[in-house]
């Protein structure tokens, strides 16, 4: 049974476009009651204000007694201290996000797989920058997190790669190689928004018209992550103050509360006006008391946006419990809990203030 | 006798006969259909059970207890088509 998972997961031929795969074969219970058991062995929330109280080798300590234990074995031969954590991080995260593929079927299957594409785009973009400020293959390698349909050792391979035309070439079968091929050394911030249009045009392709409750569902769970990474390139912008027409490019259409024309006609106005438009949208009773229009910092804003996006996902998996909501507000929860544990790390090691600390976190 | 009687005999002798077929079909109808209902119910729950276990083999006396409850429908329809048959 787990080789045909495995040989399923290598050769996913058998999809068509338009995500007509069948229904009936889909195992919503069987996975959506093993995701929320899954769920059980995230951390709490009061784990964070504990471990904001350790020290590093506490930190250490606590986090290799835990579900992450497995995965601390596994990279110790190569790596110590804090690497040894993130690297063990984005190891768990790979594996648990892999296994989603490997236990479902059929349309749960298509579309957790199609949601995952998210990590091999991350992953073909993390080892273009590297190529791009000449990193070794070790450092690019730490960043992988190889969860979506391409393997670990294909992105290792690529990694070790001499320059970025090669890279480009080994991925000439691949179906982001018609964006990757017009990369000429100097436009990788062209190149990245390119792939991440295609990662969401492709996720809306495979939903198709949305006919299922399903399908609906992941859709509205889609457009919401959507509009939260518009509003925040849009603060951003603000921010910067950059409000030419051209860095509409940045935006992600396909937001179920801001349109890309809510989103032209906000970055045209002054930051107050922009602010009091926010009022309208949900996300305002999240954000309301941390934005101001002499704001100095993003990332408390950021990390209230991703926070509303959590809560949102967790609230509909409660209203429609064996559907794909669950699974998705699981994925979100573990990625959140992951990024959660390397911000205390990287922020303990670093010597950060634990205030600033506790600004990036979300939870 | 004459032949209006009989008839008459004929008649409720078919309809007798009748009511005994379609008590028959009640009863297996009551049995087949509750027994397909359990089926389906026991296939969904015992799928869901299977996944908490495997994250968690606490879970097996739980799951195996909500699994066999939708058997008690296919009681019901066992009960009620003794009660028809009968």
């Amino acid at each position: 049974m787990e080789l045909l998972q495995k040989l399923r997961r290598y050769y996913p031929g058998s999809r068509k476009k338009g995500g007509s795969r069948k229904k009936g074969s889909s195992n919503y219970a069987y996975t959506t009651t093993r995701v929320r058991a899954m769920k059980v062995h995230l951390f709490p929330k009061e784990t964070y204000p504990r471990l904001m109280n350790m020290d590093l080798n506490e930190m250490t300590r606590f986090i290799q007694e835990s579900k992450y234990k497995d995965a601390i074995d596994e990279m110790a031969r190569n790596y110590k201290g804090v690497d040894l954590i993130e690297n063990a991080l984005n190891r768990n995260l790979a594996v648990t996000f892999t296994k989603l593929i490997d236990i479902s079927e059929g349309e749960l299957n298509l579309l957790i797989s199609e949601q995952l594409k998210e990590y091999d785009i991350w992953n073909i973009k993390t080892i273009l920058r590297g190529k791009y400020c000449n990193a070794s293959t070790e450092e690019i390698m730490e960043a992988i997190v190889a969860a979506g349909s391409m393997h670990y050792t294909e992105f290792a391979e690529l990694a070790s790669k001499d320059t970025y035309q090669e890279v480009i070439s080994e991925l000439v079968e691949s179906e982001y190689y018609p964006i990757l091929e017009q990369y000429t050394g100097d436009n990788l911030d062209d190149i990245e928004n390119q792939l991440d249009k295609k990662y969401y045009a492709d996720l809306f392709d495979v939903i198709g018209l949305a006919k299922s409750k399903d399908r609906k569902l992941f859709a509205n769970f889609t457009r919401t992550g959507i509009d939260v990474k518009n509003l925040m390139t849009l603060f951003r912008l603000k921010k910067s103050g950059m409000t030419d027409p051209e860095y509409m490019d940045l935006m992600i259409d396909g937001g179920s509360q801001m349109t890309l024309v809510d989103i032209e006609r906000m970055l045209d106005l002054p930051f107050e006006e922009f602010i009091a438009e926010l009022e309208n949208y949900p996300c305002w009773d999240e954000i309301s008391d941390v934005v101001s229009s002499d704001m100095e910092s993003l990332s408390i804003v950021e990390s209230r946006l991703k926070k509303y996006r959590l809560k949102s996902a967790i609230s509909s998996s409660r209203f429609y419990p064996l559907s794909i909501v669950p699974i998705m507000d699981y994925m979100l929860s573990k990625k959140n809990e992951v990024n959660n544990l390397r911000i205390i790390i990287r922020g303990k090691a670093a010597n950060l203030g634990d205030d600033f600390i506790r600004e990036q976190l979300v939870i | 006798m004459s032949t209006e009687v009989v008839a008459a005999e004929t008649a409720v002798n078919t309809v007798v006969d009748n009511s005994a077929g379609l008590k028959a079909i009640g009863a297996a109808l009551a049995v087949s259909a509750t027994g397909f209902a359990s089926a389906w119910t026991e296939k969904e729950i015992g799928c869901a059970a299977i996944g908490a276990m495997t994250e968690n083999e606490n879970l097996f006396g739980k799951g195996l207890i909500l699994t066999v409850i939708p058997e008690t429908i296919v009681i019901f329809g066992l009960v009620v088509s003794l009660l028809i048959i009968s």
